[in-house]
This record gives structure tokens, sequence and C-alpha cells, in this order.
């Protein structure tokens, strides 16, 4: 910290860095400055001011009732700590079955029963919200099963292919070359 | 080592801890300063956040009545759960979800059930939270990089706050005798000014860099798998407890009342703040408030259809570990005791704000001084016998 006064004059950069170098830490204001965009994005998905989610999959026809589907993120999925690779899909209920449907869920694969019909959707039959477990193993040709069930005990089941619920997780299965 | 050297090289950690990452330190200590008091600014901001009483005598609502407020103003509107904040001049906060797909805060009166607006779209309190808990650097897989990047200066203030009182010699004495020299130059104001502040702050700068070198114990353990929690993970409900019904429409649930009248019965001393719908058919209730213990919120889970309380969260079920985690995060923010205690918490945030600027203009001024003494003894060195070595004056305790 003390300042050389050697006999040499210091050169011009050495006297930019003596001047400067405290003041260097200031550039780590380029970080939030950076992700603000990304951060106020997110924010308006969250809230739902930007759809359903980052890309829209259409409508689905479950029996007498419909969904509306969409990937939170157009991404692949992504790794959630210990319990594997998940992708969040959202959900919006037809305004007639708002106060049929009981309960949505999602799978990967044909569900063999209500029992086992996959992950639960959390929220309002206006906007919610499902983390599907994605193994990877996946096949490409994987299809994705809607299970809606209604008050009265009734269930639907329909299925779209994974390719057209999500392509980015059929790039990422592709890419890594789905694991026998 | 000799005792004078050893108080040098303290002297010499002291200034060294802050001074290369001195603006994003004050930075991160402004944006907590500005999040101890974003609700009270918003609030200022915003009238429709208040609330107003339109009698003296006008009672507040119950919960149940509020959501009958709101459904008979805009029966679409669903409501995902509802907080009386803790301090009575803010409306109640109701999260909601409208048809269109949108979820929103909106602010509602406590006496009327008005819906009184909706929470502006840039979200000041969260928006400084995030700017100072993590840099607004996105979570992906556990913490984000930027939370650990601001609560890794947890370990670098308290190392500033013990070596701040090793090289102030009997500090304790500042206490008896504060000094602040108006007169006598800025290096001698800001030398007095951070030793002042430095002494009555120590209380603050302790529970400041305690719970934030926490965060960043707390972000490792999660990210490693490691949980402390006692807390047992409530089930979804059985198949079977969830009714059919032969309409086809949903079965009735209890009213938000009851549920408010259960949780305060099973937990006494409960007075309930907050209640969470449930997130689908097969999810509980919640309902909670605080208890003796102002630091920790207390939970009751119950289900919605015939009020069985499925599990319930009390502040004696915390393990003792626990009891010292979770008041960590209260502590930083002082949240915990109404408006007085967090204008304490903004006014030390500001001192310590102050202090960050108060040692960087101490520095730079005593580097000047010593520049100017260094060529001064240069030119005279010219003239004369060598003189003393140019470091000796600016790293001495004496001349801060």
């Amino acid at each position: 910290m003390s300042q050389s006064s050697t006999a040499t004059p210091p050169s011009r950069l050495s006297r930019f860095w003596h001047k400067w170098r405290f003041h260097i830490n200031a550039l780590l204001l380029l970080i939030p400055l950076g992700f603000m965009p990304k951060y106020f994005a997110d924010v308006s998905l969250f809230r739902g001011d930007s759809g359903l989610g980052e890309r829209e999959i259409g409508d689905v026809q479950v029996g007498p009732w419909s969904l509306r589907l969409a990937e939170l993120r157009n991404e692949a999925p992504h790794l959630s700590g210990p319990a594997g690779y998940m992708k969040d899909f959202n959900a919006a209920l037809c305004d007639a079955c708002v106060e049929q449907v009981k309960a949505t869920y999602l799978r990967i694969g044909k569900p063999r029963s209500l029992r086992a019909a996959g992950v639960i959707f959390f929220g309002t039959p206006y906007r919610m919200g499902s983390q599907l477990p994605v193994p990877e193993k996946t096949k490409a040709d994987a299809e994705l099963w809607i299970t809606m069930e209604g008050w009265d005990g009734s269930m639907h089941q329909a299925s779209i292919p994974l390719s057209q619920a999500s392509p980015a997780t059929i790039a990422w299965l592709n890419k890594q070359g789905a694991k026998p | 080592m000799s005792k004078k050297s050893r108080s040098k090289l303290w002297f010499l950690v002291h200034s060294w801890l802050a001074l290369p990452i001195w603006f994003f330190v004050l930075i991160v200590c402004v944006t907590g300063t500005l999040a101890v008091v974003s609700q009270e600014i918003v609030w200022l901001a915003n009238p429709q956040m208040r609330a107003s009483q339109p009698a003296d005598d006008a009672p507040l609502l119950s919960f149940e009545q509020v959501l009958a407020a709101i459904k008979k103003a805009e029966p679409q509107t669903l409501v995902e759960s509802i907080s009386r904040p803790d301090e009575s001049h803010f409306a109640l906060d109701v999260s909601v979800s409208y048809p269109d797909g949108r979820s929103q805060t909106v602010y509602v009166n406590p006496y009327t059930g008005v819906i009184q607006g909706s929470a502006p779209d840039f979200n000041f309190q969260a928006f400084t939270r995030a700017l100072h808990g993590w840099w607004l650097v996105p979570f992906t897989n556990g913490y984000s990089w930027g939370w650990y990047l601001v609560s890794f200066l947890g370990l670098p203030m308290l190392a500033s706050l013990v070596t701040g009182l090793v090289v102030y010699k009997r500090f304790w004495k500042g206490f008896l005798r504060p000094t602040l020299r108006i007169r006598h130059g800025a290096r001698i104001f800001w030398g007095d000014f951070h030793r002042l502040s430095g002494i009555w702050s120590i209380w603050f700068i302790a529970v400041i860099s305690i719970t934030g070198t926490w965060f960043l114990i707390q972000a490792f353990l999660f990210d490693n798998q490691v949980s402390i929690s006692t807390e047992p993970i409530i089930p979804a409900m059985a198949r079977e407890s969830v009714p059919i019904s032969a309409d086809a429409s949903p079965p009735p649930r209890i009213s938000l009342d009851r549920a408010v009248e259960i949780a305060e019965q099973k937990i006494p001393g409960l007075e309930v703040s907050f209640i969470s719908m449930p997130g689908n058919a097969y999810s509980h209730m919640s309902v909670g408030g605080r208890g003796w213990y102002p630091l920790m919120f207390q939970t009751a889970t119950l289900n919605p259809f015939n009020g069985d309380m499925a599990a319930s969260r009390l502040i004696s079920d915390r393990s003792s570990l626990e009891f010292v985690t979770e008041s960590m995060r209260p502590l930083h923010t002082g949240d915990f005791g109404g408006l007085w205690i967090k204008l304490i918490w903004f006014f030390f945030g500001l001192l310590l704000s102050m202090m960050v600027l108060s040692g960087l203009l101490i520095w730079t001024k005593r580097t000047a001084l010593a520049t100017a003494n260094a060529l001064k003894r240069e030119s005279k060195k010219a003239r004369s016998a060598p003189a003393q070595p140019a470091f000796a004056r600016e790293t001495s305790e004496a001349n801060l």
C-alpha cells in the first residue's frame, strides 16, 4: 500500500494501475446489470404477463375436457439436485371444465392406472404447473400422457408425442444419445 | 514479533479486507439497507397499499369475510393466499389468479374488503432483495453463484470487526468520551466518524456478518444435499380422504374462519396472519402466524374438506440447532417486531454503508498525505541526510 518512490519515474500503465486498482471492483456492478433483462423477463413469465409459458404447445383434447399446455421454458430439462432432470410444464383448463376437473397429471409413457398417473399439477385451473421428471434414458419417440380426473370419479386420458410437447427435450435426448 | 509491528500488521489486515472490494461492499450495504424498509417505501409510493380505516370503530374483517368480498367483487378471480402484514397500516396482501392466466398480488382493505389495486408491475421489494441477496444472478440448479458472492462478504465483514477492535486500542473508552472532531479537516473527521460509528455498531455488524455467513453455509449445505431440518414431509392427502361428489362439482370446503378457529384451538398462542389455499385437490391448506417467539412462524396444515389437522409446525418442534438457524434470516432483515425494529436496522444499515465510505476516504486521504510527505522527504534527502522510510507514517494507528 505504500507508494513507491524509486528514482526511475513509473510507467504510465503502472501509474494508471496505482490510481485505479481499488476501484476496479466497481466493474462487479456489470453482473447485475447484465442479468437485469433476464430478471425482468423471468418476473413477467412467472406472473403470467407473457403468457402461459415460453412456448405454447396448444390445446389438447382429453375426453370431454381440454387444456392448454405450455413449456414454462423453451429449454432442455434442468438438473434438480439428486432428483434428476426435470421439465416444467404449465397448463390452463378449458372454461367449461374449471369446476369439473379435480386433478390433472402428466407422465411420460402410458399410465397403468390412476394411481400411477404421474406428477400432479399445482395451482389454479387458470394457471397451474408441474415438474415432470425426464429420465435420461427416455426414447425420442416417447409420448407425453395427460390424465384428468373429475370430481365425479371419472377419468380421461390423452397423449401427444414428446417431440410435439418439447422439441428442446428431444434435442437434449438426441444430443446425449438416449442412454439404454 | 514486537507489539508495535503486530498492531501494524493487524492494521494492514484491517485496511486490506474491504479496500479492494469497497464498491461492491458499499452497494450490498446500501441495497440491504433499502431492502429493510422496502415495504414502507412501496407503502409511501402507493396509496393502494394503505389500510385506511373508514371509521374509528370499524372492525377488521375476518379471513372468510375478505374472501367473500373478493368473490362478490370479482367472481372469476381465484384467491391463492391471504396474508395480513405485521403492521396495521398495511393493506392485506392477497395473491390471486385471473382467468387470463395472470397471477398477481392485490391489496385489499382489511376493514372493507375492497380490492384497492394490484401491486405495481415493478416490484421494488423483490428487486432490492434480489439485488442485495444474489446480485440478480438466476438460480438454476441449487443456489445462484450470486448468492455465494454476496454471502461470502460475511467473512471479511466479521474479520473487519475483529481487527478493527484490535487496532482501536481501549475502544471502550470511546463510549465514555465520544470524539467527533469537525474542525480539524476531513481526514480527522472521517477517522473519528469511522471509529465512533464502529463502536456503536459492534452488535449490528456482528449480527449482519454472522447471519450473512450463515447464508453462505446454508447455500453450501443445500447444494451438497445436507439437511438439518427436523420438519417432516407431509404426504399428499390419500385418495380416499378427498370426497367424490355426485353432481361433479367441487365438494364444499371448510370456511377460512373455521380453519383459523381450528388452528388457534390446537396451537395455543397462535395469532393467524396468513392462509394458503390448497395447491390442488389432494393438497392441504395451511394456516399460520407468529407465536410467543416473534422470529418464527407456526403453521397448521389442515384437510380443507373436514378440517382435520394433518400436521403442525410449532416453535417447540424446532431442534435447538434450528432454533438458532431459523432465527438468522429475521435477525438479518430486522423483520420481526414491526416498524421500530426496521427503522433501527435501517439506521445502522446506513451507518454501516457510511463506514465503508469513511474507511475508503481515510485510506485515500492518508495515502495522499503519505505521498506528499514522501515527496517532501525526497526533496529534503537531496539536500541533506537520509530520512526515515516512507511507509513508517502511513501505517501507524496513531495516524488513523
